[in-house]
């Protein structure tokens, strides 16, 4: 299994994918008002997290936790999109997370 | 300040994690697994292998703790704090799966397990030499990797692929959606020499009935509506099968909801976990899906997924109790009941 290295410049990497068109944020059905709530809004906030350092990271476990993993925003991404596997990357997120968090315990 | 798990992760998820480690069910009871099928003489061993999973032998537990929950969410008590005393609990050696399943006595309450034995008569009808592990069965573990315990998962995986192999397994057919996605598309990624071979109950139901070109019947005329569950359209890609068994059955109307919101559209109804960490997001996802379905004006909700026909019956109770909430595989076993005779083969 990768380590937390590099499952974070896995991570990153297919982040960086993302073109940013916002068409996948209407699709989740957890999206009413925030844009933390959703598909996008979860990348942006691993993204700032993971590679800038910032937001605190409880709050970033209560939005990738929002997630139900139900894929609509990926089926959006994949036909007009670039590919994107937002709800497969916020579970990698999350095993990020835990990872990081055991390696600190160890 | 360091921060740990218990910190970051939700409750309801680690819990889940060390039900599946301890207990080897997402529910963390003590019965056995297999119960429902005591009377049917499955053998171990067969061409196929029925995979019943977790959340149809397990649901009627988790919906009554659930249910348990909810109570004291209403009057302020956090669902992360119960999850956190039901593991508390665990420790001093109360199980509160096993409780719930005492108190839940009524099997008119029992919603799961007549569907594991109407899927079990369809397959049999249709001729499926049909196997089961019983107790040996072992849970897929998805609920861990969801929650980001992939350690686990893998360890767990691979395990249970020696179980498969040791029974001599190598074609299974999976019910519940997020099992079969798991043992058809994420083991084969993970484990080392993975070779089972894997269906859902649709694919093998629709290819049968067309192959003996059967019209099962429902004895009287029904009009439904189909809710497709997330893992069944997205991970599994699994949207025309239950259409053209549906197709097949006679006295029976399909009344789709927008086509934005079914098929590989469908929205989610919030089932499936999202309630162990997050009831009011899943309360309000299940509302918005039980109202595209009502929308459709039909009085039975059809499904085929243990936590989309909790979550389902959960929201339209508020909603509109007269509408009825059931799985697909219930409908199928009563239509195949009256399938007109079969004409012989030349």
């Amino acid at each position: 299994m990768e380590n937390s290295a590099e499952l974070k410049k896995q991570i990153l990497d297919e982040v960086a994918i993302c073109r940013r068109c916002r068409m996948c944020v209407n699709m989740c059905p957890t999206y009413d008002k925030w844009f933390t709530e959703s598909s996008m809004g979860r990348l942006t906030a691993i993204n700032l997290h993971f590679k800038y350092g910032l937001g605190d990271t409880k709050e970033l476990s209560d939005l990738l936790y929002a997630c139900t993993s139900c894929r609509r925003c990926q089926q959006r991404c994949k036909m007009v999109s670039v590919g994107v596997s937002p709800a497969d990357i916020i579970v990698k997120a999350r095993q990020l997370l835990v990872q990081e968090t055991q390696e600190q315990e160890r | 300040m360091k921060k740990t798990l218990k910190h970051l992760i939700p409750a309801g998820h680690i819990y889940m994690r060390d039900n599946v480690l301890a207990k080897d069910n997402l529910a963390g009871a003590n019965e056995d697994k297999s119960a429902w099928a005591n009377q049917l003489n499955l053998p171990h061993k067969a061409e196929y292998t029925f995979f019943a999973g977790c959340g149809y032998q397990f649901m009627k537990y988790t919906e009554t703790m659930l249910e348990a929950a909810r109570g004291m969410e209403s009057v302020g008590i956090k669902l992360d704090k119960v999850m956190g005393l039901n593991r508390a609990l665990k420790k001093v050696g109360l199980n509160l799966a096993d409780a719930a399943a005492k108190i839940m006595t009524d099997p008119k309450e029992d919603h799961y397990t007549k569907v594991l034995h109407s899927a079990v008569s369809v397959l049999q009808k249709l001729g499926v030499d049909l196997g089961y592990l019983h107790q040996d069965e072992p849970c897929c573990g998805s609920p861990m990797y969801y929650a980001g315990f992939k350690e686990d998962y893998l360890k767990n995986a691979a395990r249970n692929f020696g179980i498969f192999r040791s029974f001599g397994v190598k074609k299974i057919i999976g019910l519940i959606p997020a099992c079969t996605a798991a043992l058809k598309y994420a083991y084969p990624a993970l484990v080392k020499d993975y070779d089972l071979k894997v269906w859902h109950f649709f694919e093998i139901v629709a290819a049968k009935l067309k192959e003996a070109d059967l019209k099962p019947m429902l004895s009287e005329k029904t009009v439904i509506t189909y809710h497709d569950p997330c893992q069944l359209a997205r991970y599994l890609n699994i949207v025309d099968e239950p259409r053209e068994i549906i197709g097949r059955i006679a006295n029976l109307e399909l009344v789709e909801p927008l086509p934005e919101k079914s098929r590989e559209w469908t929205t989610c109804c919030g089932g499936g976990g999202l309630e162990a960490s997050n009831q009011k997001l899943a309360e309000r996802l299940g509302s918005n899906r039980a109202d595209e379905l009502l929308a459709t004006g039909a009085s039975i909700i059809v499904t085929s997924c243990p936590a989309c026909l909790k979550q389902l019956r959960q929201s339209l109770k508020k909603k509109n109790p007269q509408v009825k909430v059931m799985d697909l595989i219930e409908l199928i076993d009563q239509a195949l009941l009256n399938a007109p005779e079969q004409s012989p083969k030349r």
